[in-house]
């Protein structure tokens, strides 16, 4: 059978969490903007949706619910389209919940699991570096044994909430590939640098954080002895960012379309001048192709199949086109667009980091 | 203690509703419907009830077609027990869907009825009242504050009346209809919405109550109001006192 057509629950979680989206998160996105931070309350109604431990068993304290990489790219868009930064805070926990639900030993999930089921328990994921030829296939940080432990050397960036985590996902280069490690906040020789200061995220808490002989446990290692797959969970990571942009090129594209549609010039709407109109229709289709890429990527890995050529191809078309998408939307409504009393020119500032984004949010 | 809480499928108050041509009715295409914003409040009332006593069960009731059943599962995943659908051809009369909720009331026998005051469609505020007249029950309608006594087995109503608030006192079972103040209601959760799907959701045919579906309120014509006229502006006020004599025969 081939369908596109989510199912009645999806769809139910569609409209609760885009309502949740609309009337709670898109009002305060602005004040967000300009005071670089984030509510606690929005943070606790978002966490009482269950949006991080509806998958976690019921023995660890959640829910024990399915979890699907196309329901979580339906969660992330209606939270993108409230606003990316405020989405990507409440969704961070999932950066080490996931992992280890996914791919942690009995033990793992025994002691990291039960943490994000009482309320929001801040935790994340590193994974960027600042370097020019980051690459997720191939780490600079490294992990070196050393008498039954590992030994992490290496510096991160873009680590979001990494201030007020306790527990963070490392991705590091082990002498058999990739591997992740559960490092905690106290752990000698991990050190939480400033806060970065980005061009847009602005309210999303992001900072770089250097690993200078942090020593681990072996058990430490998510998987154990047998490892995890770090592709895939890049992979998760891919969907999640996607959706996340396919949310906010969606609030771009209906702002533009309504605006133009109420902002006349030479005695008509703009949005009957044909120069609007193509611009308006082309960022409709975009926003439905770049949805079709993310969903064929997280159904096949919802299949279990490797889809890392689809996340790729995915990722790299999303990237662009919110870019392209929000970039139109500021010029839809002309100067306008350039002031701060709209919200295009915010979508416009966090667009521009989706190409740069890796692993900052997960399905 | 136990709480029926009848709901009705309605069009999204934040859509833009245009009446059909031939004035049968509103378009529905592409229209997205919700459960009527008053019911909701009821709902969300109802399990805020049932969370502070930790005991008993929230029963949803919806009259209408199949399609209602997306409304029942909305309400069933923001934490009611279970749901009974009605099965009808059309949305029935406020008369005739009391006549129902009477049936349902003998089957059931709930402690309380919690009602949206009116829905939003129709805006009619009759099946409330209706209901408590058949069942002779007593109401409070335009409930804007709901104090279940210790006993559980009376209530105090805070009514929104013109004019302030009046509050009123009975025992139960008896029927209350939601205000808009009453309350805010909850979002439902993702573990709500997956539980949902294993809750049970009943259907009846509505010949299986025994009510017929002949309506006692003929609906002959649905109309949009008439477009508003631009204003006008006037040089002086003797021109408008003139003009509120001649033309709009106010004075």
């Amino acid at each position: 059978m081939f369908d596109l057509e989510p199912t009645d629950e999806q769809k139910l979680i569609r409209d609760t969490v885009g309502s949740f989206a609309k009337e709670r998160i898109a009002p305060i996105a602005r004040d967000c903007d300009e005071s670089g931070s984030i509510p606690k309350d929005v943070v606790d109604q978002a966490w009482e949706l269950g949006l991080i431990h509806s998958p976690i068993p019921e023995e660890q304290g959640g829910y024990g619910e399915e979890r699907s990489a196309v329901t979580g790219a339906i969660v992330a868009e209606e939270l993108g389209a409230g606003d990316v930064s405020i989405a990507m805070h409440v969704l961070a926990p999932r950066l080490v919940a996931y992992p280890v639900l996914d791919g942690g030993t009995p033990e793992q999930r025994k002691q990291v699991l039960p943490r994000f089921t009482k309320e929001f328990h801040a935790a994340t994921a590193a994974v960027v570096e600042p370097r020019f030829d980051f690459d997720t296939s191939r780490f600079a940080t490294t992990a070196r044994r050393a008498n039954g432990s590992y030994v992490l050397d290496g510096q991160k960036c873009f680590v979001p909430l990494a201030e007020e985590s306790d527990l963070f996902l490392v991705l590091a280069e082990s002498d058999d590939g990739p591997a992740a490690f559960l490092v905690e906040r106290g752990a000698a020789g991990l050190e939480v640098l400033e806060r970065e200061k980005n061009m847009g995220l602005k309210p999303l808490a992001t900072n770089e954080i250097a690993l200078r002989g942090v020593k681990v446990p072996a058990d430490a290692r998510v998987g154990g002895e047998a490892g995890f797959d770090v592709s895939r969970m890049l992979n998760l990571s891919r969907i999640g960012l996607c959706s996340l942009a396919i949310g906010m090129a969606r609030s771009a594209f209906e702002f533009a379309r309504e605006y133009a549609k109420e902002r006349k010039a030479f005695g008509v709407p703009i949005a009957q001048k044909q120069a609007i109109a193509f611009m308006l229709a082309d960022m409709a289709i975009e926003i439905d192709a770049a949805r079709l890429l993310t969903w064929e990527a997280a159904a096949k890995l919802d299949k279990g199949e490797d889809a890392t050529r689809e996340c790729f191809l995915a990722k790299r078309y999303c990237a662009a086109q919110v870019l392209k998408i929000t970039d139109n939307a500021v010029q839809v409504l002309g100067g306008h667009g350039y002031i701060r009393d709209f919200p295009v020119e915010l979508w416009f500032r966090n667009a521009r980091g989706f190409s740069s984004f890796e692993g900052m949010a997960i399905v | 203690m136990k709480i029926l809480v009848p709901i009705k499928r309605v069009p999204d108050p934040q859509t833009n509703i245009a009446v059909r041509p031939d004035g049968t009715g509103i378009v529905t295409d592409n229209v997205k419907f919700v459960i009527n914003p008053f019911c909701e409040i009821a709902l969300e009332e109802s399990l805020r009830i049932k969370e502070a006593q930790g005991e008993g069960e929230v029963v949803l009731v919806s009259i209408g077609g199949k399609e209602c059943q997306e409304q029942l599962r909305t309400g069933l995943a923001m934490g009611a027990d279970r749901a009974i659908l009605v099965v009808t051809d059309g949305p029935l009369d406020p008369a005739r869907a009391a006549e129902v909720l009477a049936k349902l009331v003998a089957q059931e026998s709930p402690n309380l009825v919690f009602l949206g005051k009116q829905a939003i469609d129709d805006d009619a505020n009759q099946t409330g009242q209706l209901l408590a007249a058949m069942l002779d029950w007593p109401q409070a309608t335009f409930a804007s504050k709901v104090v279940i006594g210790d006993d559980k087995k009376s209530v105090t109503v805070t009514r929104e009346v013109d004019g302030g608030l009046e509050t009123v006192a009975f025992d139960l079972p008896g029927i209350i209809t939601s205000d808009l103040r009453l309350n805010e209601p909850r979002y439902a959760s993702l573990p709500g919405i997956m539980k949902a799907r294993k809750k049970e959701l009943k259907e009846v045919p509505l010949a299986e109550t025994g009510v017929s579906a002949e309506p006692k309120v003929k609906q002959v014509k649905i109309e949009p109001p008439p477009k508003r006229q631009g204003g006008r502006k006037v040089e002086t006020v003797q021109e408008l006192v003139n003009l509120l004599h001649t033309e709009a025969k106010l004075i």
